[in-house]
C-alpha cells in the first residue's frame, strides 16, 4: 500500500502564523508525493489539534504523519502519543520545527515561509522511509549493588536496605568507614566523626538486607540496565569469618610490625591487623606480604593464640557473580601526595604533615591518643596551615577541593583548644570558601579565636635553626613574609582514585577532564551517569564534604530505588543494529563504541549490538563503510531522503487543494 | 536583491547544537534563513557519505556541529566526527571544494547566541565564496 | 637484518633458483604449503597458486612481471580464523604485503600462521601488457629477461612498459616481510641474497641450511636509487592528476568513463566490505527520484552516483591505499583510478600521519581518535 501522509502545519497562535504563511505551507505540502491530507491549525498540540490527527488516521487512512510546529524537543512525544492512540506506530511520525528555527528567527515573512516549506518537504520525504519500531520492556532485578563503603556508600546502602531491597555492599579495604573513620572532629559542628559514623557502620553490619563484602573488589560488570551481572573478587583474609569473635588477642601476639596505612604512616600496625577496635567487620585480616607464616618463615603466633581456631593460612581468593538491577559507585577519593612538591618539605622535614596525618594526630585512638605533638613529644607552639596544596593550581588540579578551608578552620580551633590559646596558628590561604550551612558562622568563630590569616600561597618551607620557616607573600599588603613555626600542615587536594580509570572501564562509565567520574548532566543529572542503571555517590564524582556526600548518596539510593520499585525499564528502539549478512567482522565498531555495547561474535565472525546497552549514538553507523551498522530511525535512506527534501527546488505551488480545517477557512488569505 | 543566497545544510546533534538553535529561537535571535538543520542524535552518526551527498547535490556548504569536547552526550562521538570531517576536508580540497564549505563547530546547548552568530557568519562567508560548483555539474 | 643467506643461481637461471628455495622452504621451513605466483599451463597466464606438492613448484614464478590481482585478499582468506595449526608461506610483492597488513588490522586475516616471503619488486605489467609480453618462448626465461632488463633500469623491460602504479611506486622493497628475496642490486647471474627480516624469518632461515652470504652488496643503494626515481615520477603524477581534478567539473570529466561496474572496488585489496554499500537498498532509487533530479538540475548523468561512489570510496579507504594499481588494471574503460586514489591518499594519509602497511600495530585513522587533536578545525586554542 502506498504511503498516505498527513501534514499538519501549526500556527501556534501568532507565534508561527505571524511570520510564516501556515496555510500556504499546508497548501504547498498537499502537492508533495504521498501527501493525502494537509491541514493547518491554530494550536496543533491542543486536544482538538491532536484529535484532528487521530481522526485522519482513523478515517482517512493516514499512515504517516508530519507535524510542522515548534521544536521536536518540546512536543515530539506529544504527537507520537497521539499517533499511538490512533493505532499508528509512533515512529511513523516526523516533526519539523518552524517556530524556533523559522518564525522566531527570520525577519522576512516570504523568506520564512519558503524555509518552512523546505523543512516540510524534507520531513515528508523522510517520513516515507520510517519503519515500525517498538520499545522493549526489560525486567529490573530488585537488588542493588553499592561499591565502596565510605560514608557515601554506607548511606546509600542503608537507604536502599531500609526500603526492603537487598543491597550488596562491596568494599575493598578490610573494613568499611572510608576516610571518615580516620577523622576526629567534623566541621562545623565539631561533633566527633566516630560518634556519628560508627552507629551507621554497625547498622550496616546488622541490617539483614545488606550483604557486606569487605576485602573484595568488583572485577567485571556485564549486562545492561536492570540486569547487571557483577563479578566480585574476594581476597583471602586468612581469618575464618564464621569462627572469629573479634577478640583481638592475635593482634597483640603478632611479632611483625608494618607501617600503618590507616594511621597515614605515623605509626605501625601488625601483620594481622584491623584499623581500630570499632572496625566493621571486627575480624582482622592478615597482610600476606608481611605475615611471617605466609611469606614462608616460621611463626604461627596468631594461630596458636586464637581461642576459636579462626586463623586459616590456607584460605584462598574467591570469585563469584551477583545479579543486580543497578549499581551505585561510591569509590571515594585519594589525597594528593605532596612529596613531589619539594618546596614544602614534606618527607624531608619531620614536622611537615599532611591533613590526614593531622586528623590521625587529633583522633583519640590515633597514634598520639588525640594530642597534638611534635615528634619530640612536645606540643607545637606555632603551626602553619597551608591551604590549597595541589588544589586551584594549574600544575596539579585546577579545581577547588571544597573541604580544605573548612577543615583548616577546624584545625585552627583544635590547636587553640588542645595546645592552649597562646599557640600561634597561621593560615596561608588564597580565598576562604565557607559556603555551607553554618560554615561562615564557624569562620567568624575561629577568627575570634586569635588566628592569623595570611592571603598568599607560600613559596616554600625551609628549615632554619631547628625551626620551620614558611616563606610567602602576603598579597593583601604586597609584603614578603617569613613565618617561623614548629609544625606545618599541608591541606592536600582531594583527587580521583589512582585507579579511577580502571574502575570507569569496568563499569562502562567515563571520567571528566579532572579524572572524577562523569555525571550525566552537571546540573540536572549529578547522580546518574551516561550508562543507565549506574549511579554515583559522594567524592568519586567530585570533591565533597560529608553532608554533601551523604545527600548525594541518598540521591543515588533514590534513583536506584525508583528503578527497582518500578520493576521494569523501557528500552528505546532507536538503537543500532548490525546486519550480519553485510558485516565483515572488522571490529572497528567494537572499538568505536563508547558503551561497550558491541561484541564480536567469533563464531559467526560478525559484530553484534547489545541493544540494551546501546544508546543509539551512531558512532558505529557513522563509520561502518559497508553500512552494516545502522541506527534505527536514522538510517541512510531516511537521512538521504531528508537531505533531498531540503535541497529540492520547490515545485510550482498547485491550486488550492488543501482540505482546510474548519477554523481556518481557505478564504482567509 | 539579486545577491546570491546559498543553501546550507547543517547536521547538528540533538543535545547541544539543535538545543542551541532552539534557544536562539526562543531568544528571537534573527538569522539568515539559508541554513537548514538536519537533526541527528550525535555528530558521531554523521556518515561521511551524507556530507558528500549534500555537497554533490548542490548544497553550497555543510555545517557539522555538536557538543564541545568533553561535553558529548555520548561521551566522545564529537571526536569521531572531527576525524571524519577532517578526512573529508582533506579529500574535498583536492577537487577545488573550498574547505570553508565544510565547517565543523562545537556549539553547546546554552550557546544560542553562538549558534545565531555561526549561522550569520557562515552565510556571509559562503555568499562571498559564491555558489557551489556542484550546482552546475550534471553528475552526482 | 642479522641473518643473510644466499640462493645460488645456477644453469637454470634465477627463477629456477627461487623455485629451489621454495622447495627447501616447503621441505624444512615448517610450512605446510606455499602460496606463490605460478604459470598455469598452457597459455602463460600467471596466478597465485597454493602449492603443497614440491613438484608443482616447478611452475612457480614469483619473478614474473604478471600482476593479475593483489594477493593480499587471498592471504587474508588463508589466515582468517583457525588454520588448525598449519602454516603457509606466501610469496608476495611489497604492495601485497602492505595491503595484507591493512587487512590484518581490520580483522580480515592474521599474521600467526603465515610466513611472509617478500620479493624485491622491480614492478609489474598491466594484464593487457603482460599478455603481449608473455605468450611466446620459455616463460621462465622471459621472466629472467624481464628481471635483467629491469635491473639495468630499462624503461620498457621486456619490451612493455611497467604498469602506471609500478612506475610511481616508492616502495620497491618488501619491508614488512619475514624473509626478503633481495633482488635489488643483486648479480642475477650469481646469487640472490635472502634476508631474515623478523625474528620469525630469521628462525625459519636458520633451519633451511642455505649458504651464508656476506651481505646484500649494492641492495641499499639500488633501493634508494629506485625509490628516488619513482618518487619523482610519483610527484609528477600527483601534479598532473591534481591539475586534472582541481575542480568538480574536472573530477566529473576524469570519471566520465565510469559505468558503475565497481570492478575497481572488487580489485582493491583494502576494500574489504563483503557487500559494497552502493549495492544496498540505500541506492535503490525509484523512478521519481531520477526524474526529480533531472527536473531540479536540468540534466543528470546516468548512471548516477559515479562521482559519489568514488568520493565515498576515497573516504572509506584512501587512508589504507597502498597504491598497487589493481583498480586501474581492472577498469574496463581505462579510467585512471589509481592516479586519483593515490593523489588523494597522499593528502589523507599525511593528514593523519598514517602510512598503510607500515605496522600491524598502527590503528587505521578512522577507527581511533584523540581528544587533543585538530583543535584548529573548530578554532580553539590548544
Amino acid at each position: 500500500m502506498p504511503n498516505r501522509i498527513g501534514v499538519y502545519v501549526c500556527h501556534c497562535g501568532t507565534n508561527i502564523a505571524g511570520k510564516v504563511d501556515s496555510q500556504g505551507v499546508a497548501e504547498f505540502a498537499s502537492s508533495l508525493p504521498g501527501v493525502v491530507v494537509s491541514r493547518d491549525y491554530k494550536f496543533m498540540c491542543s486536544d482538538p489539534g491532536q484529535d484532528m490527527i487521530i481522526e485522519d488516521i482513523k478515517n482517512h487512512g493516514v499512515n504517516r504523519v508530519v507535524v510542522a510546529s515548534c521544536s521536536p524537543r518540546l512536543h515530539e512525544k506529544t504527537f507520537q502519543k497521539a499517533c499511538a492512540r490512533a493505532g499508528l506506530n509512533p515512529f511513523h511520525f516526523q516533526m519539523t520545527c518552524i517556530r524556533e528555527h523559522v518564525s522566531w528567527v527570520t525577519r522576512d515573512p516570504v523568506e520564512a515561509t519558503r524555509k518552512a516549506k523546505h523543512l516540510v518537504a524534507a520531513a515528508v520525504a523522510r517520513v516515507h522511509w520510517h519503519e515500525d519500531l517498538y520499545s522493549r520492556k526489560e525486567r529490573v532485578h530488585p537488588d542493588v549493588m553499592v561499591v565502596g563503603g565510605g560514608i557515601a556508600g554506607i548511606q546509600a546502602a542503608l537507604d536502599v536496605a531500609r526500603s526492603g531491597h537487598r543491597v550488596h555492599l562491596v568494599e575493598r579495604a578490610p573494613s568499611i568507614g572510608g576516610h571518615m573513620a580516620q577523622f576526629d572532629k567534623t566541621f562545623p559542628t565539631l561533633d566527633c566523626a566516630a560518634c556519628i559514623s560508627t552507629p551507621k557502620m554497625v547498622a550496616v553490619a546488622q541490617d539483614p538486607n545488606i550483604h557486606l563484602l569487605t576485602w573484595s573488589e568488583v572485577t567485571k560488570v556485564e549486562g545492561f540496565v536492570g540486569n547487571y551481572t557483577v563479578t566480585v573478587h574476594k581476597k583471602p583474609r586468612y581469618v575464618d569469618e564464621e569462627r572469629c569473635t573479634g577478640c583481638g588477642m592475635c593482634l597483640e601476639k603478632c611479632p611483625t610490625k608494618v607501617v600503618s596505612e590507616f594511621e597515614e604512616g605515623l605509626t605501625t600496625r601488625r601483620a594481622i591487623y584491623r584499623n581500630s577496635p570499632q572496625s566493621v567487620p571486627s575480624f582482622p585480616v592478615i597482610d600476606p606480604d608481611h605475615c611471617r607464616t605466609l611469606t614462608g618463615k616460621k611463626c604461627g603466633a596468631c594461630q596458636k593464640i586464637c581461642p576459636s581456631g579462626a586463623i586459616d593460612y590456607e584460605q584462598t581468593a574467591q570469585d563469584f557473580e551477583l545479579e543486580v538491577g543497578s549499581i551505585i559507585l561510591a569509590t571515594g577519593f585519594d589525597t594528593l601526595d605532596p612529596t613531589p612538591m619539594a618546596q614544602y618539605g614534606y618527607g624531608r622535614y619531620p614536622e611537615v604533615y599532611t591533613s590526614l596525618q593531622f586528623e590521625r594526630m587529633n583522633n583519640a585512638v590515633g597514634p598520639t591518643g588525640g594530642r597534638i605533638l611534635m615528634k619530640n613529644g612536645q606540643p607545637p607552639q606555632s603551626v602553619a596551615i597551608l591551604h590549597c596544596i595541589g588544589s586551584r593550581d594549574v600544575n596539579y588540579h585546577e579545581y577547588c577541593s571544597r573541604v580544605c578551608c573548612m577543615y583548616a578552620l577546624k584545625y585552627d580551633h583544635l590547636i587553640k583548644d588542645k595546645v592552649g590559646h597562646k599557640a600561634k596558628v597561621y593560615n596561608f590561604y588564597i580565598d576562604l570558601r565557607c559556603f555551607g550551612k553554618g560554615y561562615e558562622e564557624f569562620l567568624r568563630r575561629v577568627q575570634e579565636e586569635d588566628v592569623t590569616f595570611i592571603r598568599g600561597r607560600p613559596a616554600e618551607v625551609v628549615q632554619e635553626d631547628g625551626k620551620l620557616v614558611v616563606v610567602a607573600e602576603d598579597t593583601l599588603s604586597a609584603t614578603p613574609v617569613r613565618v617561623p613555626v614548629d609544625m606545618v600542615v599541608l591541606c592536600t587536594a582531594m583527587q580521583p582514585r589512582a585507579d579511577a580509570g580502571e574502575t570507569a572501564r569496568v563499569f562502562g562509565i567515563s571520567q571528566g577532564q579532572d579524572g572524577f567520574f562523569l555525571e550525566e548532566h552537571p546540573k540536572l543529572g549529578p547522580v546518574s551517569t551516561a550508562t543507565d542503571g549506574i549511579f554515583l555517590a559522594g567524592t568519586c564524582q567530585a570533591p565533597r564534604d560529608i553532608p554533601d556526600a551523604v545527600a548525594h548518596a541518598s540521591g543515588a539510593a533514590a534513583q536506584a530505588l525508583a528503578m527497582a520499585a518500578r520493576g521494569t525499564v523501557e528500552i528505546s528502539p532507536t538503537v543500532s543494529s548490525i546486519d550480519p549478512d553485510i558485516c565483515t567482522g572488522c571490529r572497528a565498531c567494537v572499538g568505536l563504541c563508547a558503551y561497550s555495547a558491541i561484541e564480536f561474535d567469533a563464531r559467526r565472525g560478525v559484530a553484534v549490538v547489545n541493544e540494551a546497552m546501546c544508546k543509539g549514538c551512531g558512532s558505529c553507523a557513522g563509520h561502518c563503510p559497508s553500512g552494516a551498522a545502522r541506527v534505527r530511525h536514522f538510517n541512510g535512506r531516511q537521512v538521504f531522503a531528508e537531505l533531498e527534501g531540503l535541497l529540492d527546488a520547490l515545485p510550482p505551488a498547485p491550486a488550492a487543494q488543501t482540505q482546510a480545517s474548519p477554523e481556518t477557512p481557505a478564504a482567509k488569505a | 536583491m539579486s545577491q546570491f543566497e546559498p543553501t546550507i545544510v547543517a547536521f547538528v546533534c540533538n543535545w547541544c547544537t539543535y538545543t542551541a538553535a532552539d534557544l536562539a529561537g526562543t531568544s528571537r535571535m534573527i538569522q539568515p534563513s539559508n541554513v537548514k538543520l538536519i537533526r541527528m542524535m550525535c555528530t558521531g552518526m554523521v556518515d561521511p557519505k551524507y556530507i558528500i551527498r549534500a555537497l554533490l547535490s548542490g548544497a553550497d556548504a555543510v555545517l557539522v556541529s555538536g557538543c564541545h569536547p568533553g561535553d558529548c552526550h555520548y561521551i566522545n562521538g564529537n571526536y569521531k566526527a572531527r576525524r571524519r570531517v577532517k578526512l573529508l576536508q582533506e579529500m574535498l580540497a583536492q577537487f577545488g571544494i573550498d574547505q570553508r564549505r565544510l565547517k565543523l563547530t562545537w556549539i553547546g546547548a546554552s550557546e544560542g547566541n553562538d549558534f545565531a552568530r555561526t549561522v550569520a557568519e557562515l552565510v556571509e562567508e559562503i555568499r562571498a565564496l559564491g555558489p557551489s560548483e556542484a550546482r552546475a555539474v550534471p553528475a552526482l | 637484518m642479522a641473518t643473510i643467506a644466499r640462493i645460488d643461481i645456477g644453469e637454470g637461471g634465477p627463477v629456477r633458483a627461487v623455485q629451489g628455495f621454495l622447495k627447501t622452504l616447503l621441505a624444512s621451513g615448517g610450512v605446510d604449503a606455499v602460496l606463490t605466483p605460478a604459470h598455469l599451463a598452457p597459455g602463460g597466464t600467471v596466478m597465485p597458486v597454493l602449492i603443497n606438492d614440491p613438484k608443482a613448484l616447478d611452475r612457480a614464478d614469483p619473478l614474473s612481471p604478471a600482476f593479475p590481482l593483489n594477493a593480499a585478499r587471498l592471504v587474508s582468506r588463508l589466515t582468517r580464523g583457525s588454520t588448525s595449526g598449519r602454516h603457509v608461506a606466501a610469496v608476495l610483492r611489497p604492495c601485497e604485503i602492505r595491503a595484507f597488513i591493512e587487512l590484518v588490522k581490520l580483522n580480515q586475516g592474521g599474521l600467526d600462521n603465515v610466513l611472509l616471503v617478500g620479493v624485491d619488486c622491480p614492478g609489474a605489467m598491466t594484464n593487457a601488457d603482460f599478455r603481449a609480453f608473455g605468450l611466446e618462448g620459455d616463460p621462465l626465461e622471459r621472466s629472467a629477461e624481464f628481471l635483467h632488463a629491469a635491473a639495468r633500469g630499462e624503461a620498457r623491460p621486456g619490451g612493455q612498459a611497467l604498469a602506471g602504479a609500478c612506475r610511481v611506486c616508492e616502495h620497491p622493497a618488501p619491508d614488512g616481510a619475514d624473509i626478503i628475496l633481495g633482488l635489488h642490486g643483486a648479480d642475477l647471474d650469481q646469487a640472490i641474497p635472502v634476508l631474515g627480516n623478523t625474528a620469525r624469518g630469521e628462525g625459519v632461515l636458520a633451519r633451511l641450511g642455505l649458504p651464508d652470504a656476506p651481505g646484500a652488496p649494492g641492495r641499499r643503494e639500488a633501493v634508494e636509487a629506485l625509490t628516488a626515481r619513482r618518487s619523482a615520477a610519483r610527484d609528477a603524477m600527483f601534479e598532473a592528476t591534481r591539475e586534472r581534478t582541481a575542480s568538480l567539473a574536472g573530477l566529473a570529466e576524469y570519471l566520465s568513463g565510469c559505468v558503475n561496474c565497481y570492478n575497481c572496488r572488487v580489485a582493491c585489496p583494502v576494500c574489504y566490505c563483503k557487500e559494497c554499500v552502493f549495492l544496498t537498498d540505500v541506492f535503490d532509487y525509484k523512478p521519481d527520484q531520477y526524474l526529480g533530479w533531472a527536473h531540479k538540475r536540468g540534466a543528470v548523468k546516468l548512471p548516477t552516483d559515479t562521482v559519489f561512489f568514488h568520493l565515498t570510496r576515497l573516504a572509506h579507504m584512501s587512508t589504507a591505499c597502498v597504491g598497487c594499481g589493481q583498480c586501474s588494471n581492472a577498469c574496463p574503460n581505462d579510467v585512471p583510478v589509481m592516479e586519483l586514489f593515490r593523489t588523494v591518499a597522499e593528502r589523507t594519509q599525511r593528514a593523519f600521519g598514517y602510512q598503510p602497511g607500515r605496522s600491524p600495530d598502527e590503528a587505521p585513522p578512522m577507527t581511533v581518535f584523540r581528544e587533543d587533536e585538530f583543535s584548529e578545525m573548530t578554532g580553539e586554542a590548544h
